[in-house]
């Protein structure tokens, strides 16, 4: 009988405990592909704001990138959205497009909004508002193996500069040793980033009109429709993009590889012979000196049930000090100026890693988000997929594919 | 006065029997309506409404079927579905001559038997992952294929927009040959021996026995498997979403591929559910038109 009493008596001590510590937020934080490489550093993220916040409970789930709209439109549809979720600008404007996520210009107070970087936190903007705020940004950099150029008779200390010696040396590289020298970031709508490398714009200045159908855009994707009728680039180049480029040089099946730098740290867990044999540089410029600049934002969608305490941890996981304590973990960006101001990014290093930061560092200069804002993003995207892909495939001359998709964009633009 | 009291007691019996046999059917109906009925009404009803998940329905009546007069997006993914179908009767000849063969009486047949069930019971997924190494420009079965000497280049079997339907059929064919291979076994071994002695002791050979016994009466398995077959050859999409994303040039985007794109992708709901509502008709025509192809015959008709 005692016994029994002193068992009620803890389940309604340790009920009432359970009571006083209950949370009065508890936030759902998605990430995109961060584990497990940086699993520590977000855990630890987490649990400051909760000490510093004990009445808010973070709960992180760690996301594919290929899966993560469908599992957001999925969860708000359930009535389950989660708090903060991490996306790509494409990800951002496709939702705010939909009216999904909250206004941030609103949600942040302007003086908080100072401390990013004016043109970063533009970039996820549509419709004259800001709708995520941004987290880190990923210039690109030329990782290339010095093996595979010395086999074909390259310089390794001479990486190519410009977009023409890239093609030209990546030409050199499959007609010497067999192995291919690049994959170019040709695959769907990513054409439209390559367009404006080269200084070619997409839209009117009204932003009424497709412009691609002129023929400086059809002599450019002519020019890569050839190198892929001649066997220079992979086949899957279009299917795999980038992550297949990263894939295909860690197997050292690839001479060059044009992306982040943070796929560096793949490189290095995968293969790390070929990741001694990788000299980093400047990212290939082409005529519009202008470098894509991917950014990844924090966005708060509107069907969260906790919007104040989402936006303040977004503004908390995004502050000066936390990104730079995960700048320190890859090679990534801070948003945030006073985090760009530190030394580190200044200072080089041994490893391609550390070289590639102070590459990049420079490269913000030059660099910029190139996604393309349009209405109707998905439909105006999937004709531009389509006329690309008809062109590498023959089903159209470059000229009719080009053609084609300026006047479905023009019809709805 | 007694006899009507009799009838009471005899009704009172009737109806409680009714009851458990609605109460044991409860289980099952609830499931159907929830899982199965309530879908295809809501659906059919949000196919006449603009929605996004984030604003309110908007009723457009039928303009979301008119829409797919015009979408060419909507014509390239009926057209391929209707050539996945393609798949349906290879898939059925193939287990069919499967279920034959592993039911003979042969030493060690149960691993075999169990060996060709094991890829349906893996993760579509693992499977699509699998197969895309394998048909990889560098993967085995171009290895394979160079060394025989049965081509003298790598075959592009998922970039290359020719063959990567075909590339994705057949794996589906793969995976699905255990699954059919059951059915026609149960099928076989529901075949009275009687009927194929008799034939016997009329003469008729193991051919003409199988030709003339025992396919013919396979066929209410055959009428299931291949109805089964072609609902699912119609609402394939795990394949081509792990196996080649629709592409090449949208030579792998299926009905279910797209209704998944524009649902989760571009967030029109409501057209989602108007490509549902297409698939769900030409899946009725279908299976309506393999029981009218299929019903007679077997040991039961149909």
């Amino acid at each position: 009988m005692r016994r029994s009493l002193a068992a009620v008596a803890l389940a309604l001590l340790l009920s009432v405990g359970t009571a006083a510590g209950n949370p009065r937020a508890q936030l759902e934080f998605w990430t995109i592909s961060l584990q497990p490489f940086f699993t520590g550093y977000v855990q630890g993220v987490i649990a400051r704001y909760q000490a510093a916040h004990p009445d808010v409970a973070v709960r992180w789930i760690d996301v594919q990138p290929q899966a993560v709209d469908q599992k957001l439109l999925a969860s708000i549809a359930g009535g389950v959205s989660p708090d903060v979720v991490n996306l790509n600008t494409e990800g951002t404007l496709r939702l705010a497009e939909a009216r999904a996520l909250v206004d941030m210009d609103a949600a942040v107070p302007a003086d908080v909004r100072a401390r990013y970087f004016p043109n970063i936190w533009a970039s996820l903007r549509y419709s004259g508002r800001t709708y995520g705020i941004p987290w880190y940004v990923v210039p690109n950099v030329l990782a290339y193996n010095r093996t595979l150029f010395e086999r074909a008779g390259l310089d390794p200390q001479h990486p190519p500069a410009t977009t023409d010696a890239f093609i030209r040396d990546a030409t050199v590289i499959k007609q010497k040793t067999g192995v291919y020298g690049f994959m170019p970031n040709v695959d769907g709508v990513r054409m439209l980033a390559v367009f404006q490398e080269e200084g070619l714009p997409i839209l009117s200045p009204d932003r009424r009109h497709a412009v691609f159908g002129g023929p400086a855009y059809v002599a450019l994707l002519a020019a890569y429709v050839d190198l892929y009728k001649h066997d220079m680039f992979p086949d899957d180049t279009l299917q795999h993009g980038y992550l297949g480029a990263t894939e295909r040089y860690a197997g050292a099946r690839l001479g060059m590889l044009t992306t982040g730098p943070q796929f560096l740290l793949r490189v290095k867990n995968d293969s790390p012979d070929v990741y001694k044999d990788t000299l980093v540089a400047p990212a290939p410029h082409g005529r519009g000196n202008v470098l894509d600049l991917p950014t990844m934002a924090l966005v708060v969608p509107l069907a969260s049930r906790h919007r104040t305490e989402a936006a303040q941890f977004a503004l908390f996981v995004t502050d000066d000090d936390n990104q730079l304590a995960f700048d320190h973990q890859v090679v990534i960006f801070p948003s945030t100026r006073k985090a760009a101001a530190d030394p580190f990014f200044a200072r080089g290093g041994a490893t391609p890693e550390d070289r590639a930061r102070v590459i990049a560092a420079r490269e913000l200069g030059v660099a910029r988000d190139l996604t393309v804002v349009v209405p109707h993003s998905d439909e105006l995207f999937r004709v531009f997929k389509d006329a690309i892909e008809n062109a590498f495939y023959g089903r159209m001359t470059p000229q009719q594919a080009l053609a084609w998709a300026a006047h479905e964009w023009d019809g709805r633009l | 006065m007694g006899r009507p009291a009799v009838g009471a007691a005899h009704r009172g019996m009737a109806v409680r029997r009714t009851l458990i046999a609605y109460l044991f059917l409860f289980p099952a109906l609830l499931l159907l309506g929830v899982f199965t009925f309530y879908p295809v009404v809501f659906g059919t009803a949000l196919s006449l409404f603009e929605y996004d998940v984030i604003s309110p329905p908007r009723y457009v009546g039928v303009s979301q079927f008119r829409a797919l007069w015009t979408d060419r997006y909507f014509w390239i993914a009926l057209e391929n579905s209707l050539k996945y179908l393609l798949v349906v009767p290879v898939l059925q000849f193939c287990s069919i001559v499967l279920a034959l063969w592993v039911r003979r009486p042969l030493r060690g047949i149960g691993w075999f038997r169990a060996a060709y069930y094991v890829p349906v019971v893996t993760s579509i997924v693992v499977v699509g992952l699998l197969w895309r190494w394998l048909l990889d420009e560098s993967g085995l079965v171009n290895y394979a294929l160079l060394k025989l000497g049965v081509i003298h280049a790598p075959v592009h079997w998922l970039t290359n927009p020719a063959f990567a339907l075909y590339a994705v059929m057949f794996v589906t064919l793969w995976k699905g040959l255990g699954y059919y291979m059951v059915i026609y076994l149960a099928g076989l071994e529901a075949i009275p021996a009687t009927y194929e002695e008799a034939a016997a002791i009329d003469g008729a050979g193991p051919t003409t026995r199988l030709l003339r016994v025992t396919i013919p009466l396979l066929r209410p398995s055959i009428l299931l498997a291949g109805t089964l077959s072609a609902i699912s050859a119609l609402r394939v999409f795990e394949e081509m979403y792990v196996m080649t994303g629709g592409g090449p040039v949208y030579s792998t985007y299926t009905m279910f591929y797209y209704m998944f794109d524009q649902a989760f992708g571009s967030l029109h709901l409501g057209y989602a559910a108007a490509l549902g509502v297409v698939l769900a008709a030409v899946t009725v025509v279908l299976a309506v038109a393999n029981f009218r192809l299929l019903r007679q015959g077997g040991l039961t008709y149909y």
